[in-house]
C-alpha cells in the first residue's frame, strides 16, 4: 500500500531520510537558543513551565504524531492524517492554516537571523533597514534555493546545521554553566526548593501559559516528509522520542545554565538572545567566544527557518498534486522540489518581511499579527489531535506500528491533554494585552477575521476544485 | 485549457492578496510611532497621575546600539497588582525602531514575545507581564504624553 503511494508520487524523491536525519528536522523545528534568556528570567520556576508545556503538548504531540505518522506513512503530513479522519476539507484547512502560519512569522526568524549575524560583525548594522532587509532576504532566498536542491540536499544542509547552530550552542551553554556551579562562583538563584519551581499561575500570566504550550511546536515537521524515509513504521517513533530527549535536555539544562549565571534583571527581554550570551560569556571570562557564538546561533535559525519552510511546502506540493489545488502548485523540479509552492511562499514572505523592517514601530499590529500566528497554530494541532482520537474509532483496523498506550483511555488522555492545552492557547490568545487602545471586542474580531482569512482559502480552492488538476490528469505536464 | 489558465492564474493571484490584505492592512492602519524628544520621565507622571505607587526604582542601560539609557520602575496598586516597566531612550529613529524589531523578533517557541511594548517618543517603555490592570491605567497617558510631544516638536 505504501509503496504504491509512493512509486504513484512524482514529487517522492529519493528515500534518503533515516531515524537520524528524522529526529534532527523535528529539533531543527523546535530547539531554539532565543527561547533560553526568555525562560530564564523564571528562574527554577522554569522548571514548573517546561514541565507544563511537556505535559500539555510535547508528549502529546509525539505520541499522537508517532501513531499517525506510522499509521498514514503518506506524504504530507498532517493534511496526510487530518485528511483521514474529517476529509480533504479538514486536511487541507490545517495543512494551510501552518503554511499561512509560517508566512506570518518567517520576518520574524528572518529578522532574528539578521540581527544576531549583526552581532558578530557590528552590533550597530542592526540599526540600518537596509542591511536587516538584504540579509532577510539572503537568508530567505538562500534557504528556499538550499530547499530547491530537494531533500538530499536539505537534508545535509539540515543535520550539519542543527548540530552546529542549535546544538553545540546549547551543550557549550550547558557545559559553561556546569562549570560555574562547579567552580563555587556566585550563584544567583536561590537554593532549589520544590516550592521554588512551581510557576505562579494567575491572571496576569496566563498569556504566558499559553505561549509556554506551543513552545515545542514543530514536533510533526518529520511527518512531512514521510515519502522520503526509508523506513517510516519504524523511524518516525523512535526519531519522535530521540528529537524529545535533544529538545527537552538542551531546553532545560541550557536554561538553567544562563538563569544561575545571570541576574534576573540583567537578563532584559526587550534585547534579546545575544545581549543574554554576551553577559553570559564575559561573566565566565570567555567574551572571545561571543562572536562565533553568534554566527553559530544564526545557523541555528537558518536552520529552523529551513525546516519550517520546506515541511509544509512539501506538504502543499502533494495537496496539489491532489488535485487539490491549481497545476501551478504541483510544478515540481528534477529533485522533487515543489517549486512553484517555494516561490510563492518567498514572494508573499518577503513582501511582509518588507513592511516588518520598514515599518517597525507599528507595535502594536505585529502584536496583533503574532497573535493569528498563534491562533492559526492552535487550529492546526486540535484537528492533529482530534485526528488520533476520532481514527482510533473510525479506522481501528488500520495498522499502527506505534499505537498511543493504554487502550481507548489512553488515546483518550493523550489526545484529550492535547486538545485541552491547544484549545485553551486558542482561547488565551484572544486576550489583548492591556496597553491595547482599541476595545477588547475590537481586537478580538481584528485577530478572529484575520485568522479565518488565512484560514478560508483551502474551501475556495475545493470549491473551484477541476478534475483536470488531478496530476498526470491528461499528460498535461 | 485556457480556461484552467485563467482560473489557475486567478486562484494564485487570489492566495497572494488573501495573505497581503490583511497582513498589510493591519500593519498600514496601525498608527505609527514618530522619533520625537520626549522631555521628564513619563512612567513616573503617568503613575502619579493615576494614584500607582512606585515601589522601586533604579538606572537601566540596555546593551543596544544606539540606546542612552533609562530607568527599571516597579509598580503597585491598592489592588495588589505589581508590574515591571522598563523605559530606554534611543538617540536616533533607527536605534529605536531596531530595538522594537528585536524585541518582535524574540518571540517564545511559535507564540508571542513575553510582555509588550509601548513606544513614547524616543523612549522603548517594556512592561512584564504584557496583562495588568497597572499598565491599561497608564497607557493611555504615556500615549497621551507621546502625542502632545509630537505635536509641539
Amino acid at each position: 500500500m505504501t509503496d504504491e503511494i509512493i512509486s504513484a508520487s512524482p514529487v517522492s524523491g529519493k528515500k534518503v531520510l533515516g531515524l537520524f536525519a528524522l529526529a534532527m528536522i523535528n529539533v531543527a523545528a523546535v530547539l531554539s537558543i532565543r527561547n533560553f534568556p526568555s525562560m530564564a528570567v523564571y528562574g527554577w520556576s522554569c522548571i514548573g513551565w517546561y514541565i507544563i508545556g511537556a505535559i500539555l503538548f510535547l508528549i502529546p504531540i509525539s505520541l499522537a504524531g508517532a501513531e499517525l505518522a506510522t499509521g498514514w506513512p503518506q506524504g504530507g503530513g498532517v493534511y496526510a492524517w487530518v485528511k483521514q479522519a474529517f476529509g480533504e476539507k479538514g486536511g487541507f484547512t490545517a495543512l494551510f492554516c501552518e503554511w499561512s502560519n509560517n508566512l506570518v512569522w518567517f520576518p520574524t526568524v528572518l529578522s532574528f537571523i539578521a540581527s544576531t549575524l549583526a552581532f558578530a560583525l557590528t552590533p550597530a548594522l542592526a540599526n540600518s533597514p537596509w542591511y536587516m532587509f538584504t540579509v532577510m532576504m539572503i537568508a530567505f532566498w538562500g534557504t528556499t534555493a538550499i530547499a530547491y536542491f530537494g531533500e538530499e540536499v536539505s537534508t545535509k544542509f539540515g543535520n550539519v546545521g542543527v548540530i552546529l547552530g542549535s546544538i553545540i550552542p546549547a551543550i557549550l551553554i550547558i557545559i559553561l554553566g556546569v562549570w560555574w556551579f562547579g567552580s563555587g562562583a556566585a550563584i544567583v538563584l536561590p537554593p532549589l526548593t520544590l516550592g521554588a519551581m512551581v510557576p505562579a499561575i494567575n491572571f496576569s500570566t496566563l498569556p504566558f501559559f499559553a505561549t509556554i504550550i506551543l513552545l515545542f511546536a514543530g514536533m510533526e515537521m518529520a511527518g512531512f516528509h514521510a515519502l522520503e524515509t526509508k523506513n517510516p513504521q519504524k523511524d518516525f517513533p523512535r526519531a519522535m522520542a530521540l528529537s524529545a530527549v535533544i529538545i527537552v535536555i538542551c531546553t532545560v539544562l541550557a536554561t538553567l545554565a544562563i538563569a544561575v549565571v545571570i541576574p534576573a534583571d540583567k537578563l532584559n527581554l526587550a534585547s534579546g538572545v545575544m545581549q543574554a550570551i554576551q553577559y553570559f560569556f564575559a561573566a565566565a571570562g570567555m567574551p572571545w567566544l561571543v562572536a562565533p557564538m553568534a554566527v553559530l546561533i544564526t545557523l541555528g535559525g537558518v536552520v529552523s527557518l529551513a525546516a519550517w519552510l520546506i515541511g509544509p511546502a512539501k506538504g502543499l506540493g502533494i495537496v496539489a498534486e491532489e488535485g487539490n489545488m491549481p497545476p501551478m502548485f504541483d510544478r515540481t523540479n528534477k529533485y522533487g522540489a515543489p517549486v512553484a509552492v517555494l516561490v510563492i511562499q518567498a514572494l508573499i514572505g518577503s513582501a511582509i518581511s518588507l513592511l516588518y523592517v520598514f515599518l517597525p514601530s507599528v507595535n502594536q499590529a505585529y502584536w496583533i499579527l503574532s497573535a493569528m500566528t498563534v491562533e492559526l497554530l492552535c487550529i492546526v494541532y486540535i484537528l492533529v489531535f482530534a485526528s488520533v482520537i476520532k481514527l482510533r474509532y473510525s479506522q481501528p483496523d488500520t495498522p499502527r506500528p506505534f499505537r498511543i498506550p493504554g487502550g481507548m483511555p489512553g488515546i483518550w488522555i493523550v489526545g484529550g491533554l492535547g486538545l485541552f492545552g491547544t484549545a485553551f492557547a486558542f482561547i488565551v490568545g484572544l486576550m489583548p494585552p492591556s496597553y491595547f487602545a482599541t476595545s477588547g471586542i475590537t481586537y478580538v474580531g481584528s485577530v478572529l477575521l484575520g485568522t479565518f482569512i488565512l484560514a478560508v482559502p483551502p474551501l475556495v480552492f475545493l470549491k473551484c476544485k477541476k478534475p483536470g488538476w488531478l496530476k498526470n490528469a491528461g499528460e498535461r505536464r | 485549457m485556457t480556461k484552467w489558465i485563467t482560473l489557475e492564474h486567478g486562484l494564485v493571484v487570489f492566495l497572494v492578496v488573501m495573505f497581503l490584505i490583511p497582513c498589510g492592512l493591519i500593519i498600514l492602519a496601525s498608527e505609527e510611532a514618530s522619533y520625537h524628544m520626549v522631555s521628564g520621565e513619563p512612567v513616573r507622571e503617568a503613575a502619579n497621575l493615576t494614584g500607582i505607587t512606585i515601589a522601586s526604582v533604579k538606572d537601566t542601560t540596555w546593551n543596544l546600539p544606539g540606546s542612552t539609557g533609562g530607568k527599571t520602575y516597579v509598580l503597585t496598586d491598592t489592588n495588589g497588582n505589581s508590574l515591571t516597566l522598563e523605559t530606554q531612550a534611543f538617540d536616533s529613529a533607527d536605534a529605536r525602531d531596531a530595538a522594537i524589531r528585536l524585541y518582535n523578533s524574540h518571540p517564545v517557541g511559535r507564540g508571542k514575545p513575553v510582555g509588550s511594548l509601548v513606544v513614547v517618543g524616543q523612549h522603548i517603555v517594556y512592561a512584564t507581564p504584557a496583562t495588568s490592570p497597572i499598565l491599561e491605567k497608564i497607557t493611555p497617558l504615556l500615549k497621551e504624553k507621546a502625542r502632545s510631544a509630537g505635536i509641539a516638536k
